[in-house]
This record gives structure tokens, C-alpha cells and sequence, in this order.
């Protein structure tokens, strides 16, 4: 069966909330689909986020049982970085864990 | 828990020999190379994986994290050659080179990278040659993807020093294993006398190398090429 969006959003935020309480950054414990995840006004630095993607990247292969890379050419942009926020977030690793699913299908 | 040390290429040469070598010390290796290897150590696991194929390497690495532990040192090991006048050489060995020493070195150092980066940190080390610094004539690809080596060591350990890993290189000397079976005696010898120490090298000299690499006191020493042999 195909993995829905609530998962992966799941998967998401319980990353969030656990780095919130390893760096103490009160932001990421009630982290929700607009939080930022890159930019200014966002509580992860880009250390921090490299650790958040190879985070969630681990989880999505041990609780979903595919291997998916968040690794994105626009990872670090400003307008086009699918780590804006948690939403944008959310739908780009959908995207591409249904399109490891659809090919294990095939 | 002992410490896990991932090494690329350990089917034979030198990386089998860093393999036994970790072994030895207690570490626990994991190793890989594109065919099977006769290495049987309780603390040893092979996985049949080409370096360049992203997905294998992908898998893994998560695997090892999974099945065995998070592993704290990469030997990026792997790597071929090809001699041949750069007239007269065909796209099939720059694919082949550049895919072997640059890309899968950089899809290893990635994905070990990231993992270190949660775990604490790490030790990278690469493989470089004196083939570089010398700019030997007839090694014009091999050398060009070891200068590629050499430059992601020293770019990844800036931008993987926040996270406690550290990112070095080894430049061997010519050591007699597969790898340079096919380059005349002549040429070889004339090369030898190029070298400050003119000897061939052996794979032992690599291992103290590696050793001082991944010991705990050399976590100040990052994005660093040593070559063996007084070369400079
Ligand atoms: N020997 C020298 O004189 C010398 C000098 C300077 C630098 N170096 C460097 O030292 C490193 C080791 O060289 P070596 O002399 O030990 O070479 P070697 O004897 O030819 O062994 C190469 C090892 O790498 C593995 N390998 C090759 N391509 C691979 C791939 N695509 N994916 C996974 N594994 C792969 C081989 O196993 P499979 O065939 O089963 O894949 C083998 O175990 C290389 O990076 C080389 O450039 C060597």
C-alpha cells in the first residue's frame, strides 16, 4: 500500500520535536506544517538542517522500508528549497518515497 | 562496543590489507568491492557493492548503521588506473576512472558523512596518489582524478568540521599490488628515483598513515594529503 502524507508528516515532526529537545530549541517542540525549516527565520541553522535531512532520511528507510535522498539542487534556495517548511517538506520526500514504491511495483 | 570502520576495495591490495590490519587492532570492518571476498573474520561482513552505483551504496551504508552500528571511520580505498598517452586515451577509461576515484568517493563520503554527523563524528580518509603531485606522464586521467580526490578532502573537511569529522588523504608511492602490474619495469624504476626514498612502498607504510589518521589525538588534523615517500 502506498505510504499517505500523514506518515511521512509524522515522521517529520517527531524528528522535529527530538532535535527541539537535543538542542533545546524550544521552536521545533511544537513544530507544525509551517514551521521553517531553512532560511532567516528558521530555528535550524544549515548544520542543523544536514543533520534534520539525514535524519529523516534514516527514518523513512527503517519505518518505511525505502530508501529515498533528500539531497536536492535546491535544497539550499531560497524560494525553490523544498525545505522551506515543514509542509513543502512533507510533499517532496511523499513524492519521492511514492515513486520508490511505484518502481518496487513494477 | 568496538568501533566500525567502513573500507571500500577490500576484495585485495591494499585495502585488504588495511581490512586485516583494522581487524587486528579490534575494530569491527565493513568492507566492499564489486566481487566476493575469502576474508572470514568474526568481525568482518563484505557487501558486494560498486562504489559508483549510488543506490547500492545508499543501501549499504543504512544497512550497516541497522545491522551492525554507526560507523565512525571511512577508508575510501576503492579506486583503478590505466596508463596510457592522453592521445591516446579513450572515454571509457576517463568514465571509468573519475567514476571509480572521484564519484565513489564522494557518494561514500556523503553517506558515511551524514551518519557521522549525527553520531558524534568521524574520520574520513581518501586515497590520493603521487601520481598527482608528480604529474607523471602517461597517468594524465588517473592523476587528474586523484587532484579531484584531494580537493573534495579539503572542501569536505571545512564544511564537515562543525560536525567533529575529520577529512584526510593518503598519496601512495607505488606499491606492488594489481593495480600497477601492467606499468613497464622501466618506467617504474625511473619513478622510483623521483621519490625523495626511492623503494617501492608497502601497504604497512599505508597503515601507519591510516592509523595516525584515526587515532583520537588527531582530531585537529583535518583536510590534509600525506605522501608517502617524500614526495611533495
Ligand atoms: N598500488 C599502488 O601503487 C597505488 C599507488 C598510489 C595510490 N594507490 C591507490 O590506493 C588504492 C588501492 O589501490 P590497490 O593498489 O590496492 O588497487 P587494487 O589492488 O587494484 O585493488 C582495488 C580494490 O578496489 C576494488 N574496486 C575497484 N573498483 C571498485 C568499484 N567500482 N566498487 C567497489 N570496489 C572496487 C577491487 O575489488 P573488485 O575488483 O572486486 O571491485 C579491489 O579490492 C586506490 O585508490 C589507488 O588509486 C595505489
Amino acid at each position: 500500500m502506498a505510504t499517505n502524507r500523514e506518515q511521512v508528516l509524522q515522521i517529520i515532526l517527531e524528528t522535529l520535536h527530538e532535535l527541539g529537545e537535543d538542542l533545546e530549541l524550544p521552536e521545533l517542540l511544537t513544530a507544525d506544517e509551517n514551521t521553517r525549516l531553512f532560511g532567516a527565520r528558521s530555528a535550524l541553522d544549515s548544520m542543523n538542517l544536514v543533520n534534520f535531512i539525514a535524519e529523516v532520511e534514516e527514518r523513512v528507510s527503517e519505518d518505511i522500508g525505502v530508501d529515498i535522498l533528500l539531497a536536492n539542487q535546491n535544497a539550499m534556495s531560497m524560494t525553490h528549497s523544498p525545505f522551506r517548511k515543514v509542509a513543502s517538506c512533507t510533499d517532496y520526500a511523499l513524492t519521492l518515497i511514492n515513486k520508490e514504491e511505484q518502481a518496487a511495483e513494477a | 562496543m568496538s568501533r566500525i570502520a567502513c573500507i571500500t576495495g577490500t576484495r585485495k591490495g591494499i585495502g585488504r590489507h588495511l581490512a586485516n590490519h583494522l581487524l587486528a587492532q579490534g575494530w569491527t570492518v565493513v568492507g566492499c568491492s564489486r566481487r566476493e571476498s575469502d576474508l572470514e573474520h568474526p568481525n568482518y561482513t563484505h557487501f558486494c557493492v560498486d562504489v559508483t552505483d549510488e543506490e547500492a551504496v545508499v543501501a549499504m551504508v543504512r544497512k550497516i548503521k541497522r545491522e551492525i552500528g554507526p560507523i565512525y571511520a571511512l577508508i575510501n580505498n576503492a579506486g583503478t588506473a590505466s596508463m596510457n598517452h592522453i592521445l591516446l586515451s579513450p572515454k571509457k577509461s576517463y568514465d571509468r576512472i573519475f567514476d571509480t576515484n572521484v564519484l565513489g568517493t564522494f557518494l561514500l563520503l556523503r553517506e558515511c558523512g551524514k551518519q557521522m554527523s549525527r553520531h558524534g563524528g568521524g574520520r574520513i580518509v581518501n586515497f590520493s596518489s603521487i601520481a598527482h603531485p608528480l604529474n607523471l606522464e602517461g597517468e594524465a586521467l588517473y592523476a587528474a582524478s586523484k587532484a579531484s580526490v584531494e580537493s573534495i578532502t579539503r572542501t569536505a573537511a571545512k564544511e564537515l568540521a562543525n560536525y567533529g569529522i575529520t577529512v584526510n588523504a593518503i598519496g601512495p608511492t607505488p606499491i606492488e599490488t594489481d593495480l600497477i602490474k601492467n606499468v613497464p619495469e622501466a618506467s617504474m624504476q625511473a619513478l622510483l628515483q623521483r621519490q625523495t626514498i626511492p623503494r617501492f612502498g608497502t601497504c604497512e607504510d599505508v597503515a601507519n598513515c591510516v592509523d595516525f589518521f584515526l587515532r583520537d589525538e588527531s582530531a585537529f588534523v583535518t583536510g590534509q594529503t600525506i605522501y608517502l615517500g617524500g614526495v611533495a
